[in-house]
């Protein structure tokens, strides 16, 4: 029981990572990682709706009839978007800014309503919880990954600090959206490298 | 699967629906006012940071456009701001610019909102490109890819020369808004 739990989670963090294993979720993957505070932020926004979303759905699934199962999760999920986009805009200003229209794009990431479709629909309350928090550590650790390779070879900086010195020259493709395909393939080449020889 | 009946369907979808209306109704109550403050500071920091020397400001409503008049102390008026929005490289770009129509001069600009590319048009938002509008009499604007020579000359960001090109054109629109609203070279 516990030990199942414990699958559901890791589940996310590596073996089936939304951003490098399943590869959906790519609009907010490579629109919004040009920096790591972004990517973050995102993350963490996407990880709550995704938990909010599963744990509702999960304990209403045999209320929903089949057939509108669709529109009923999208409801749901664009109320928690909804709220969220209130949230960061009254409480993190900087933040929403930043990530503008991104925020209610939220509603069509298909991670989330994948996970919904694929366990939460599917899962007792307590699994999908496991799975939402898993799901949503890997695409936060995931995209956080990729925002601070492209701010780092973009911009010679980290959240903001500058690490690389007056002498490199910002690599400005990294930060526009083909820098997005190149980081995102050349960690997926090295994500795949690493489970090959594990 | 046995069939369901389309009741059941419009039922279900109707709750969920009333449920989610009404907990956004209450989230939007209770945001709302946060939202609203955040949005008049910053928009006051940008009046009075497009118009020293101001110490209150008014809004006024002239051919239809929203105008900031700024007085100081002594209670003279000292410049007039005004939001303008125009097209950038990328979505929309607004700005706040600060004139002072009896020297008929710009004492400088300020980037409320813009989704230009982060490191590139992003930059517009640096004292370094604003700084072409500081106390720059009115006129026609061209963008030079070296150091500005004249003062009606913008020196573009390097790589940005569209981001750069479009402020410039949003703000000779506004210079005129301005001005055709407060009676020409008045």
């Amino acid at each position: 029981m516990a030990s199942q739990l414990l699958d559901d989670f890791k589940n996310g963090l590596w073996n089936e990572n939304p951003i490098f294993r399943l590869v959906i979720g790519m609009c907010p993957t490579l629109a919004v990682t040009n920096t790591t505070e972004n990517g973050l932020a995102m993350g963490i926004a996407t990880s709550f709706v995704l938990i909010s979303s599963e744990i509702v759905i999960s304990l209403i699934k045999k209320l929903i009839p089949k057939n509108v199962r669709i529109p009923s999760y999208i409801l749901i999920i664009a109320t928690f978007v909804t709220f969220t986009d209130y949230f960061l805009k009254a409480f993190y200003p900087g933040i929403a800014a930043s990530l503008s229209l991104f925020i209610p794009l939220i509603v069509v990431n298909c991670l989330i309503l994948g996970r919904q479709e694929a366990f939460a629909s599917r899962n007792p309350v307590h699994r999908a919880i496991a799975d939402g928090l898993g799901m949503g550590i890997g695409f936060t650790w995931a995209l956080t990954l990729l925002g601070a390779v492209r701010e780092l070879f973009g911009m010679g900086s980290i959240f903001g600090f500058q690490i690389l010195g007056a002498w490199y020259k910002p690599m400005i493709i990294m930060v526009l959206p083909a820098g997005a395909f190149i980081t995102l393939g050349i960690l997926v080449g090295i994500m795949n490298l690493i489970s090959r020889e594990g | 699967m046995e069939k369901e009946s389309i009741g059941r369907l419009v039922l279900t979808l109707t709750i969920i629906g009333i449920i989610s209306a009404l907990t956004l109704a209450f989230v939007y109550q209770w945001t709302t006012p946060y939202i609203k403050e955040h949005q008049a500071v910053a928009q006051e920091k940008a009046v009075f940071n497009v118009l020293p020397g101001a110490e209150k400001f008014e809004e006024v409503t002239k051919n239809g456009h929203t105008f900031y008049e700024g007085y100081n102390n002594a209670g003279s008026r000292v410049g007039v701001a005004y939001i303008a929005t125009g097209g950038g490289f990328q979505g929309q770009i607004e700005l706040m610019i600060g004139v002072n129509l009896n020297e008929e001069k710009i004492y400088g600009i300020s980037i409320l909102t813009h989704s230009e590319t982060p490191g590139l048009g992003a930059r517009i938002t640096e004292d370094a490109y604003k700084s072409n509008f500081v106390n720059k009499p009115f006129g026609d604007y061209t963008v030079v890819k070296r150091e500005a020579a004249e003062q009606t000359e913008v020196e573009a960001i390097s790589g940005a020369t569209i981001s750069s090109e479009k402020v410039t054109t949003i703000i000779e629109n506004a210079v005129s808004t301005i001005q055709s609203a407060y009676g020409g070279g008045m």
